[in-house]
């Protein structure tokens, strides 16, 4: 136990991040349900508009700050030094620090549930004056607005750390470009990290300022301006959609080159993209706010559409990686394929939510929130489950069921389409995000229901999941070092890797060393023979 | 659904904007997925596979899959952006004119030209009366919280933002009632926060200002 507290050792820093960021997936997962529950029948009134205000506000907050962003970081810290085979991150005791500072972020956040007046109640962008202590005047947002402010803290100590990492601690023969895309999406990660995470500091700072000591950023009687807010978060906002997405892009790349047995198609054109993608997401914020009425739509509508063709890139990369290959249908292959197919939808109404006409209709309305759930959800998370059963016999030497990984799998896929396709057309019908309750109008009622049962089944698919972690630890069946036949060192080494990692690196030579070797001691066995 | 049934002149080209959008969607969505599809069916591996050929990029690929994607989405800009204009377009002279203000959780509706004002509550729910075919110009703002006027008939929405104020047209085509609602989250009666937008023949709308709102529609 004192082991583990006081661990710098990034293997072990790594799966403590993974293990409380799926602490915090299951709260905001419960608190999914709250929703889904209250919002199962018009008229409902099972919980109290005040709670669940609390509730949605908690459940957005967790999934994006407390789980999907910090999870990437989690792997990240786990697998970026053993992908450049490296014995540990640059720095261990700051590693160490973002640890322990994003945990008790997020349980600051959380402990406004018990203090009175409850927790934050203003939505997980807690736009001011909502959020202002006029309207909003109990301790749960302030411990929302700190817990955040922890959270970046972390995040950004954090990609200074794998940064510096990459640059300097790299293997003789890994250069730059022999990087696995993993990696170099954890760099772009990075680089989003250090620019949008300042601003989301300095936003929440001015909220702070203007709650407790007088300040008056958002209060237009007083000069203020209360679209400063949104420009701010979502000068923030929108780097971190990418942040969210950007190190399951490389999950994705890594899991189906393998399980193509292929290398992947376009390794610079992915890197490319990736950069891209992060560069055009700093100029795309105002997307968010066009029906302010306060913002050159062209503008931002372009930019927003651009972000389409490296997305498209990396599509067309996957593809190719997978074109004429030799597929096995693994549980992590088939997430890789839920991903693209759920992302793919995601990234498409992202596409017509660029086009400020059809904003103007579907801006906070329930096709939104279809949008962004399939995007957070049907992507990045499929890409979280396909990299934990792809990595999860190296992380703990134990392999989960193939069988059971593609009954969850099947579950999930299905209740995630069942919970959130309906909610495109519920927006088309009128019905706004973040309302407690809703009239029995249109085809609101069928369709709402359809999306609590739904959620339902993908809460039978994550306690499926939780029986398959279970049972690989009671069965302890070994694995090998490379039970894939994997590309990038951390298949070089034990399962799981040693204290330092490794023991000796093979040559390093192409992108896929591992392979390489493979290839090479096939070639001798056959000289032999 | 509103979408096909918009109900005045900026809904019909906002409508238009989604059938365009909608369409190509359906195309782009049916080509990906099965091209993501497809390979995990042909290429599957079998038992006696052997490893395939280890090719990658292929350069006059990348040109078709950066350049169709751009022109795609650079056909999707021009509509796109010309009808953004058209719809926040404003006359020089409209008919009439309302001053909308959102506050927690109601609306209130002024008309200067004829001096009628209609003040909501959560559980008494304002009525928005426009005249039929003529432009009406909203001026919107809010004294509060952020709020947002959207009337799903008008396939169309603006934020009431205090400290700032929006103007935009109405020109409605269809007799009848319409929803409105508050689709920016404001607090606790952010789901009561409706309104009702009711359309009438303009001698209805001039005897109702006349009257100064208090006959009968």
């Amino acid at each position: 136990m004192i082991q583990w507290l006081t661990a710098t050792d990034h293997k072990r820093i790594g799966i403590m991040y993974m293990v409380s960021t799926f602490f915090f997936f299951v709260v905001a997962g419960l608190l999914a349900l709250v929703i889904r529950t209250q919002l199962a029948a018009p008229n409902l009134d099972i919980v109290s508009s005040h709670t669940y205000s609390q509730v949605f506000t908690l459940h957005g907050t967790a999934m994006v700050f407390l789980f999907v962003a910090p999870f990437g970081l989690g792997l990240a810290n786990y697998l970026v030094p053993l992908q450049i085979g490296a014995p540990d991150m640059a720095f261990p005791r700051l590693n160490a620090t973002s640890l322990w500072l994003f945990i008790f972020g997020g349980l600051t956040v959380l402990s406004g549930a018990v203090v009175a007046g409850g927790a934050a109640a203003s939505g997980w962008s807690s736009y001011a004056p909502l959020s202002e202590i006029r309207i909003s005047a109990g301790a749960g947002q302030d411990l929302w607005i700190i817990g955040i402010l922890m959270v970046s803290i972390a995040s950004i100590l954090t990609a200074v750390n794998l940064m510096t990492t990459v640059f300097l601690l790299r293997a003789p023969g890994m250069t730059m470009w022999r990087m696995p895309i993993f990696t170099w999406e954890i760099v772009a990660t990075s680089l989003l990290i250090l620019m949008a995470f300042p601003p989301l500091a300095s936003v929440l700072a001015m909220l702070l300022i203007d709650r407790h000591l007088g300040g008056h950023f958002f209060d237009p009687s007083q000069g203020g301006n209360v679209v400063l807010y949104q420009h701010l978060w979502w000068f923030f906002g929108h780097p971190e959609v990418y942040i969210m997405i950007l190190p399951y892009f490389g999950i994705v790349t890594e899991v189906v080159a393998v399980f193509s047995r292929k290398p992947v198609f376009g390794y610079v054109e992915l890197v490319l993209a990736a950069f891209a993608i992060a560069g055009l997401s700093m100029g795309v914020w105002a997307h968010h706010m066009f029906t302010t009425g306060a913002v050159n739509d062209a503008f931002f509508s372009a930019t927003s559409f651009l972000i389409a063709i490296p997305t498209g890139v990396k599509f067309f990369n996957w593809i190719g990686t997978m074109w004429k290959g030799s597929i096995e249908l693994t549980t992590p292959m088939l997430f890789a394929l839920g991903f693209m197919l759920n992302f793919l939808i995601g990234g498409i109404t992202g596409v017509m939510l660029a086009s400020p006409p059809i904003d103007f209709d579907a801006h906070n309305s329930y096709f939104l929130v279809a949008h962004f759930h399939y995007v957070l959800g049907g992507g990045s998370l499929f890409a979280i489950f396909a990299g934990l059963f792809f990595w999860f016999p190296k992380v703990f030497g134990v392999q989960l069921s193939e069988r059971l990984g593609k009954w969850f799998f099947w579950l999930f896929f299905l209740g995630f389409n069942l919970t959130f396709f309906p909610m495109h057309i519920m927006g088309l019908e009128g019905m706004p995000r973040r309302v407690v309750t809703y009239p029995n109008i249109e085809h609101l009622a069928l369709l709402n229901g359809l999306a609590t049962a739904g959620a339902f089944v993908i809460a039978l698919a994550v306690v499926l999941f939780g029986f398959i972690v279970l049972l690989a630890f009671r069965k302890r069946v070994p694995v090998p070092n490379d039970p894939w036949g994997g590309y990038t060192l951390e298949w070089a080494t034990s399962s799981p890797p040693p204290e330092f990692n490794f023991h000796s690196l093979p040559n390093i030579s192409s992108e896929r060393p591992v392979f390489d070797a493979r290839q090479a001691a096939a070639r001798a066995a056959e000289g032999l023979a | 659904m509103p979408l096909f049934h918009p109900a005045s002149v900026q809904a019909r080209l906002l409508s238009g904007d989604w059938t365009i959008f909608l369409v190509a969607s359906l195309g782009v969505a049916v080509v990906m997925y099965a091209l993501i599809i497809l390979p995990a069916i042909v290429w599957r591996r079998r038992p006696d596979s052997g490893l395939p050929p280890q090719f990658n990029k292929n350069q006059r690929w990348s040109i078709v899959y950066i350049g169709v994607p751009f022109l795609l989405v650079a056909g999707l800009f021009v509509p796109s952006e010309l009808r953004q204009k058209q719809v926040d377009a404003i006359a020089s002279s409209p008919s009439v004119v309302v001053n909308v203000t959102g506050f927690r959780w109601s609306w209130r509706f002024e008309y200067p030209q004829s001096g009628v004002t209609v003040v909501g509550t959560p559980r008494t729910v304002p009525t928005l009366v426009l005249p039929l075919d003529e432009t009406t110009q909203i001026n919107l703002t809010s004294v509060d919280v952020d709020h947002s006027f959207w009337v799903p008939a008008f396939l169309f929405k603006r934020d009431a933002l205090p400290g700032y104020d929006n103007h935009f047209d109405l020109t409605p085509t269809r007799i009848g009632e319409f929803r409105g609602v508050c689709s920016q989250f404001c607090g606790i009666d952010h789901a009561y926060m409706l309104f009702r937008v009711r359309v009438v023949p303009v001698a209805t709308f001039a005897r109702w200002s006349a009257s100064k709102g208090r006959a009968t529609l």
